[in-house]
């Protein structure tokens, strides 16, 4: 089609003054900026490939089109100018059906692949400024949910086509074939080369025992050969805090409190917060609050005066973010290597919060034995440290805006008088955690040897290692923040470290016979965890500089503690894919794992696998009813499968009894000690027991997930429009559960036990379009997806566990984490509403209603209901990348649709009463119903909850449906006639944001973020401002 | 070449041996094998000892929230009535729900104290005496404290889930808690009281273990409850001779004993070398600077800090309970119209208890000169008034005050048994039994030791704080002693004795009177604090909490929710 149309082009433009001449210019790849080596040049005349530099001369008609394709990009075409040279930058493509995929212990041309692989745009993760790439990827692959907040190491949840299990969730990270679950921030983004998510079973089944929740698998970027490439980028970025809540300010609040009283009866100067309340009723009878009269001060001894915090503007500064990381690489025929170093820091915008992470890489690979042998190895090693937040998110909307940040002398600091509530002042708890990181060591890599025994027959052995040494220190300073008063300083160091070892050897058998292709590989891989951690802290520092307060400094009481844990898993594995004339497509999978943290009589775990295709559009039949320029590929996939889950507590199987001498911290609730001063002593080293912690189960055994997977995939227009649909029906069964337990059991109650069985039912489409008009390249990428879940057994033990009303309603086929509570029928307005409704203890006007939904005319427990759930309807990402000469643009949006979510800023924003009463309230409550504003949603405020509701129902639930703009970026590359005069292959700079627009979200939701309606770490604008440079 | 292919098959094969590398014991934890030997049964024991230190400011092994906060003797107290909300609607008895969590957090933790003594036993019974001669003593003890658990439960819940020893762990699921009786409960709960008097020795060598007496005294003290029947609406329906004559004796055998009232009554609420002092039968033993993160310190009462002092200014004693401190010219509480007007201190006779037991504005704190207690030491006067507790208070100058903020505890002992007690349990039994006469010695005991007690009670001019005056009652002189006025004394005097120790809301519903007095009470408090507005005590519901929610659900209508709820 493209031929036809580029020789019709072709025949009108050139005519009588077809003229022959040699144009040479140079092609390279957009992301990278590299050369590209042995790319494909077309002219009418001649074809030829790139030299090493990504140089080419070719015999042209003037006035014609180039066309410039290789491997995994997407091919471009130009016009050949009248003079000069040429400069083609081609993008990879996603969708290119020569692409090579990595689907564990082996590789895979896409064309070929039967399991629903998703292969990440890496280019785009890498544009947002974030830590981790895996909070980027949200939206960018139909299935993959990732819920994340703004904390400056971007941590995020990640869940591969929905909740498949009541345990861990998360899926398993296969980096260079070391298998890993721990956090992908401690890696340097730029290191990753690609990224593919494995998300059915028939995929992800060779990993066994840790893929039920999906697997993606990060390569790393290796050296190519060609020349020494120096590679180079850096960006920085500011950030805003822009979604903080509506607080009450001083005067707000004392109008609230004051309603608050009279609303009950109460004389409101009866309080102990330093207001006072001039107010009168009216002819009507209605309450006047006249004025509100502050002290100057707060105190007795005059050190706070009465003041007007905005404590979320406190707590918040503008974040900035510097990364920087620079490669350098080079490949022979005898080997590559590849060295990287990175450093990226984010100073959050919440006061004090930062993380950074230094990072260096080395790939490197030698082949010996005339190339027979490869030895090789990808190590990296990252130092993070972060300060964490320590919790001010919640206390800066609790804390009193008529409290001052600080005292008068601007040093000391405001906290709580009199009958105030006793929360910290969040600004000194910044201030006073600053000094208390983390530090954070890993080396992370595997070396590796490949012997070529014969052709198509590999052997490998690869050894991983993941090692991370964590290092905290924690000094509680002294202070005086109000009647909050610490005399003792203290200091706690924690380390604990973590090694897994993962060893396996795997046989690969690579052969094409005819029409036939075959790649096999069988092997086993043994695995091997062991952690360790102790604590040590010492009381009374006589100085508080960081520089001093270390152990042996403090004269104080001295406390340590630790422990240590373990787990191994033992696997066998082979797959067998075979294809038949590129048309007809099987792969078979079996793994058998052995984990140690199941009972004896159930260790070994066995998952097979298979998935088929079918290439339609190879079929000659197909050929001849289908010009390949409308219909170019159509496979239709097939697969099923098995996997496993082992995530669950290492000592889950056994009965166990553990000394717990102090038993916790007994400001967090009650203790569990264990010792007792039996001898009156009163002090010293106590007598201490034992208590039991868990029953074991001799019988608990993996949790298993079954997935059939229907798959349609693609190609239009000569491929310029590619997709694919997947359907897919996941069951889990005999999901480890530790279900809560009659009291009676007593702390030793609680046992692991395989019992519930989830369902997931989902689909995902994926379309992708890239074209081009006149001189503008444009690329669209868009994913939906959904999935339905929902709970199709459980132990009769449990029932009732998971929501319901303890009888006869429980949560069994309903998706998990259903929220089960009242339904709140507006408010009561008028008195003869009040009057015909049924018995509902603490009504009143102004007060919610609740549907009497068993309608025995009293409102009680049995009134409650399925009134939500936490699942979206779909999610979807929409991607659109423009090429203009030498400008760039992209634009990536993200959507979550239908989710139900618990808006837990209304407990304060909404009620006096609900909540800690002495805490600062949601400004919202200024338009609190009162019998002159009858047409408030918002109940009327009130001393105490006599209502009850606190109770959950549907006032608190809201929809969490947005579209957000997650990124923009618009780049400029310098022309190549610039460059070269430079002595440069590449320059690019850029500028962009993340999170700039929140273009949707639902009416009902009352807060600003509908991505974070609790208290988390907000999810800040970024604008970011960088540059790429190639040598 | 050949030999890399040979090492790399080696490598494959290793595998084959591996499957030891999958037995991977827990660390840093035990199995029931390793622990369950002679060396290791006094840890067990232990283990079940500490629970009674292991409360919280919610979960209180105190009780005080829940014998003085729903009595007539405390004010929930703290920043406002939203501040533990929960124990607002107790205190009021109004939007009482099955679903509170501390209701669920208390019955919880008792049950974890229940199982720690039942896995001690299981332990202990299988112990050959002779590799273990404690066996008997020990196994007095745990039975004891197991006792003592189900007593909170019992008083607490009505009628609960009785799980020992015996009982399959896999069974327990089955146990309904109305599958014994509220008798058949009690005598349960007596029935470890007796199994400890048989095998207790007379004096323990360490003072935390109880002792022959301490048993005796919660043997009578289980009996008196369960002497006055109750019908299963919870009236008193009347009398048991039999169990209040059991009452009567094992009170007599716990008086018996080395244990005496001590010279002043302060002594009982000091720290220091004042603990487990004579009168201290049984105490739960606090400490501090004893390697756990702050101590073991009592922070079931932590919130009772006036905020002058730390936080949270909680339980804080009635104006109702402070006039009934007031006395004649006799030195004789006025049983009937106590309340009629509040107390004048400046010119009221008192009974010196007062100072013992509530703190006032200008009086000594804790009987130090140095700390008067100041009316800003109260967090919300308008809302709570001016007095404190003080008995489970310290003086901020003792090591025994650790700052935790935004807690204060202390590590002094909490006495859950008390010779005077006892004293009283005598009398109401003899009382009940027609024997007033022979109560009457008791109870002026008991009142001419307060007599005594205002050694610590002057000013910094070295005067008396206020006008005490306390005397016994004399039939004939200032009293006619008949049965009617010998209880009706008898219960003012535990009033004034036990108060702010949590006895007061049981005592009421031992006796019946809970709806009756409380309501009276009501009628009167709330227009003194407004707070009580809504409060209404409903007779044949409130005299026990509800089962709570979480534990009606898991147990899939094994059990049945206490009447009213």
């Amino acid at each position: 089609m493209r031929r036809l149309l580029t020789s019709i082009l072709l025949l009108c433009t050139l005519g009588a003054v077809a003229q022959q001449r040699t144009v040479s210019g140079t092609v390279r790849q957009k992301e990278t900026g590299l050369p590209l080596a042995g790319a494909t040049v077309k002219s009418s005349l001649q074809t030829i490939a790139t030299d090493s530099l990504g140089r080419f001369q070719v015999l042209t008609k003037t006035g014609e089109h180039l066309q410039v394709t290789y491997v995994g990009m997407i091919p471009a075409t130009a016009k050949v100018p009248a003079t000069g040279t040429m400069a083609f930058v081609l993008t990879p493509s996603s969708t290119d059906l020569t692409q090579i995929v990595v689907t564990g212990y082996q590789s895979q041309r896409k064309a070929d692949l039967t399991g629903a692989v998703s292969v990440v745009d890496v280019g785009e993760l890498k544009k947002q400024a974030v830590a981790n790439p895996i909070k980027a990827l949200q939206g960018e692959v139909a299935g993959v949910f990732i819920s994340s907040n703004g904390s400056p190491s971007a941590p995020a949840t990640i869940r591969i086509r929905g909740i498949g299990t009541l345990n861990d969730n998360d899926p398993l990270f296969i980096i260079d074939g070391v298998p890993t679950k721990a956090g992908m921030h401690e890696l340097n983004p730029n290191d990753i080369e690609s990224m593919q998510v494995l998300k059915d079973a028939s995929a992800a089944s060779i990993y066994g025992s840790r893929a039920a929740n999906g697997v993606i698998i990060i390569t790393t970027k290796q050296g190519k050969a060609g020349r020494v490439q120096v590679s180079a980028n850096a960006y920085t970025a500011t950030q805003f805090y822009t979604t903080s809540p509506q607080m009450l300010n001083a005067g707000g609040y004392g109008q609230a409190y004051w309603q608050a009283a009279v609303n009950s009866g109460r004389d409101p100067n009866v309080n102990n917060i330093a207001y006072r309340f001039q107010w009168h009723a009216d002819n009507s009878g209605k309450p006047m609050l006249d004025k509100i009269l502050l002290p100057a001060y707060l105190d007795a001894a005059h050190t706070m005066h009465a003041s007007n915090t905005d404590w979320f503007d406190a707590i918040s500064k503008q974040g900035l973010i510097q990364a920087y990381d620079i490669s350098i690489s080079n490949g022979t025929e005898k080997g590559n290597y590849l060295f990287s170093a990175g450093y990226f820091d984010n100073q959050g915008v919440v006061k004090t919060t930062g993380f950074n992470r230094l990072s260096a890489r080395m790939n490197a690979s030698y082949k010996l034995i005339d190339g027979r042998l490869t030895i090789g190895e990808n190590f990296t090693i990252n130092r993070t440290r972060e300060v964490i937040d320590p919790g001010v998110l919640n206390l800066a909307l609790q804390a009193l805006p008529i409290v001052p940040v600080h005292t008068v002398d601007g040093i000391g600091w405001g906290g709580p008088v009199g009958g105030m509530n006793d929360r910290q002042n969040p600004v000194r708890l910044l201030e006073d955690n600053k000094q208390n990181n983390y530090h954070y060591l890993r080396v992370f890599g595997n070396v590796y040897a490949n012997l070529n025994i014969m052709k198509g027959l590999d052997l490998r052995t690869s050894v991983g290692l993941d090692y991370g040494n964590y290092v905290q220190s924690n000094f509680q300073k002294k202070y005086r923040s109000g009647y909050l008063v610490n005399d003792m300083n203290k200091l706690t160091m924690t380390y604990s470290n973590t090694s897994k070892i993962t060893w396996s050897n795997t046989i690969n058998y690579n052969r094409s016979f005819g029409a036939h292709l075959v790649n096999a590989v069988a092997g086993t891989e043994f695995y091997r965890q062991n952690d360790m951690s102790f604590y040590a802290s010492r009381q009374n520092f006589a100085i508080q500089d960081p520089d001093y307060t270390y152990l042996d400094a403090g004269t104080g009481n001295k406390d340590n503690g630790g422990g240590a844990a373990a787990n191994a898993l033992m696997s066998y594995f082979g797959k067998l894919n075979y294809t038949y004339d590129n048309r007809y497509l099987a792969s078979f999978t079996i793994r058998r794992d052995g984990s140690s943290r199941f009972g004896s009589n159930n260790r070994y775990g066995t998952f097979p696998a298979f998935s088929l295709g079918w290439r339609i559009s190879q079929e000659s039949f197909f050929r001849q009813l289908l010009n390949p320029s409308v219909i170019s590929d159509l496979k239709l996939r097939f697969g099923w499968g098995k996997t496993g889950n082992q995530e669950i507590n290492n000592v889950a199987a056994y009965s166990l009894y553990v000394t717990d001498y102090a038993g916790g911290n007994p400001l967090w609730g009650p203790t569990n000690g264990t010792a007792y001063d039996i001898t009156g002593a009163h002090t010293g080293t106590l007598p201490s027991g034992y208590r039991i912690t868990q029953r074991g189960n001799d019988n608990l055994q993996w949790e298993a997930s079954t997935m059939s997977n229907y798959g349609i995939d693609f190609g239009l227009l000569n491929q310029r429009l590619t997709g694919s649909i997947e359907y897919y029906i996941k069951h889990t069964s005999d999901i480890l559960v530790f279900p809560p337990y009659l009291a009676v059991l007593g702390e030793g109650g609680g046992q692991y036990v395989n019992g519930a069985s989830m369902e997931n039912k989902g689909w995902e489409l994926t379309l992708s379009y890239h074209g081009k008009w006149r001189q503008l390249n444009f690329q669209m990428t868009g994913n939906i997806s959904g999935y339905r879940n929902r709970i199709t057994s459980l132990p009769a033990s449990v029932v009732n566990n998971y929501g319901g009303n303890g009888l006869n309603d429980n949560i069994l086929g309903r998706p998990i984490n259903s929220f089960y509570g009242y339904v709140a029928d507006g408010l009561f307005r008028t008195q003869k509403e009040l009057d015909n409704s049924p018995a509902q203890q603490g009504k009143g006007l102004g007060r919610i209603r609740y549907k009497d939904l068993n309608g025995d005319g009293v409102i009680d427990n049995k009134d409650r209901t399925w009134i939500g759930s936490p699942h979206p309807d779909f999610i979807y990402g929409y991607n659109l990348t423009l090429q203009y000469k030498n400008i760039d643009l992209s634009l990536f949006l993200q959507g979550v649709h239908g989710t139900d979510i618990i808006n837990q800023v209304k407990y304060n924003s909404d009620f006096w009463s609900v909540s800690e009463t002495g805490s600062n309230k949601g400004s919202r409550l200024l338009n609190a119903w009162t019998p002159q504003n009858p047409n408030s949603t918002i109940p009327a405020l009130t001393a105490t909850d006599n209502n009850f509701e606190s109770r959950f129902s549907t006032y608190y639930i809201e929809k969490g449906t947005y579209l957000k703009l997650r990124n923009v970026q618009i780049g400029y590359s310098l022309p190549a006639s610039v460059l070269s005069r430079m002595k440069m292959q590449r320059l690019r700079v850029y500028i962009g944001g993340d999170n700039p627009l929140l273009l949707l979200k639902s009416k009902s939701f009352t807060g600003l973020d509908p991505e974070s309606p609790g208290y988390g770490y907000p999810n800040p604008v970024v604008v970011t401002g960088g540059v790429n440079i190639t040598l | 070449m050949k030999r890399i292919i040979a090492l790399l098959l080696i490598a494959l094969g290793i595998f084959s041996s591996c499957k030891r590398q999958l037995e991977v014991p827990p660390k840093g934890v035990l199995s029931p094998d390793q622990v369950a030997n002679p060396e290791n049964i006094d840890k067990f024991v232990i283990a079940a000892y500490s629970p009674l230190g292991n409360g919280d400011i919610n979960v209180s092994f105190s009780l005080w929230q829940y014998g003085d906060v729903r009595s007539d003797d405390a004010y929930k107290g703290g920043r406002d009535e939203g501040d533990g909300q929960e124990f607002h609607f107790m205190e009021t008895f109004y939007n009482m729900r099955p679903d509170f969590w501390p209701i669920d957090g208390l019955w919880y933790r008792i049950y974890v104290a229940v199982s720690r003594t039942n896995i001690a036993l299981s332990y202990l019974n299988k112990i050959d005496e002779k590799a273990y001669p404690l066996k008997k003593a020990r196994q007095g003890e745990v039975r004891f404290l197991r006792g003592y658990y189900y007593f909170l439960l019992k008083e607490l819940y009505y009628r609960v889930p009785y799980i020992d020893e015996t009982v399959p762990q896999d069974n327990y699921a089955t146990i309904s808690n109305t599958a014994l009786s509220s008798d058949a409960l009690w005598e349960k709960i007596a029935g470890d009281f007796q199994f400890a008097v048989d095998n207790l020795p007379v004096k323990q060598a360490e003072v935390g273990r109880p002792s022959q007496a301490a048993a005796y005294g919660f043997l009578a003290k289980t009996r008196l409850f369960q002497a006055y029947t109750q019908d299963d609406k919870y009236n008193v329906t009347g009398i048991d001779k039999g169990k209040m004559q059991a009452a009567l004796d094992a009170a007599d055998k716990a008086l018996n004993s080395s244990f005496h009232l001590e010279q002043d009554f302060a002594n009982n609420f000091l720290p220091g070398n004042f603990q487990n002092g004579p009168e201290a039968m049984f105490s739960i033993q606090f400490s501090h600077d004893d390697g756990t993160l702050y101590g073991r310190l009592n922070y079931g009462d932590a919130l009772s800090v006036p905020q002058g002092l730390g936080c949270c200014d909680f339980h804080k004693p009635s104006q109702n309970f402070v006039n009934a401190f007031r006395t004649d010219n006799n030195g004789l509480p006025l049983l009937d119209n106590f309340n009629e007007r509040n107390v004048d201190l400046a010119n009221d006779n008192v009974d010196p208890r007062l100072d013992h037991t509530v703190a006032i504005p200008e009086h000594n704190w804790k009987y130090e000169t140095k700390h008067v207690f100041k009316k800003s030491w109260s967090r919300n006067p308008g809302v709570y008034g001016y007095y404190a507790s003080m008995k489970e208070n310290v003086s901020p100058d003792c090591d025994c005050f650790v700052q935790t903020p935004p807690f204060f505890p202390n590590s002094k002992n909490k006495i859950l048994l008390r010779y005077a007690d006892v004293l009283l349990m005598k009398a109401e039994a003899l009382i009940e039994l027609g024997r007033q006469d022979e109560a009457l010695p008791l109870i002026n005991q008991v009142r001419t030791r307060a007599a005594q007690s205002t050694n610590l009670l002057n000013d910094a001019n070295g005067s008396p704080q206020a006008k005490y005056n306390v005397g016994t009652y004399r039939p004939g002189v200032n009293i006619t002693w008949t049965q009617d006025i010998a209880r009706k004394a008898l219960r003012f005097e535990r009033r004034l004795e036990l108060g702010q120790e949590a006895q007061r809301f049981f005592d009421l519903v031992r006796w019946g009177v809970a709806a009756e007095k409380l309501n009276a009470y009501f009628q009167v408090e709330k227009s003194r604090v407004p707070f009580l507005n809504n409060a209404n005590f409903t007779k044949n519901k409130n005299e026990y909490l509800p089962i709570p929610q979480n534990q009606i659900n898991f147990s899939r209508g094994v059990y049945q929710q206490n009447i009213g709820y």
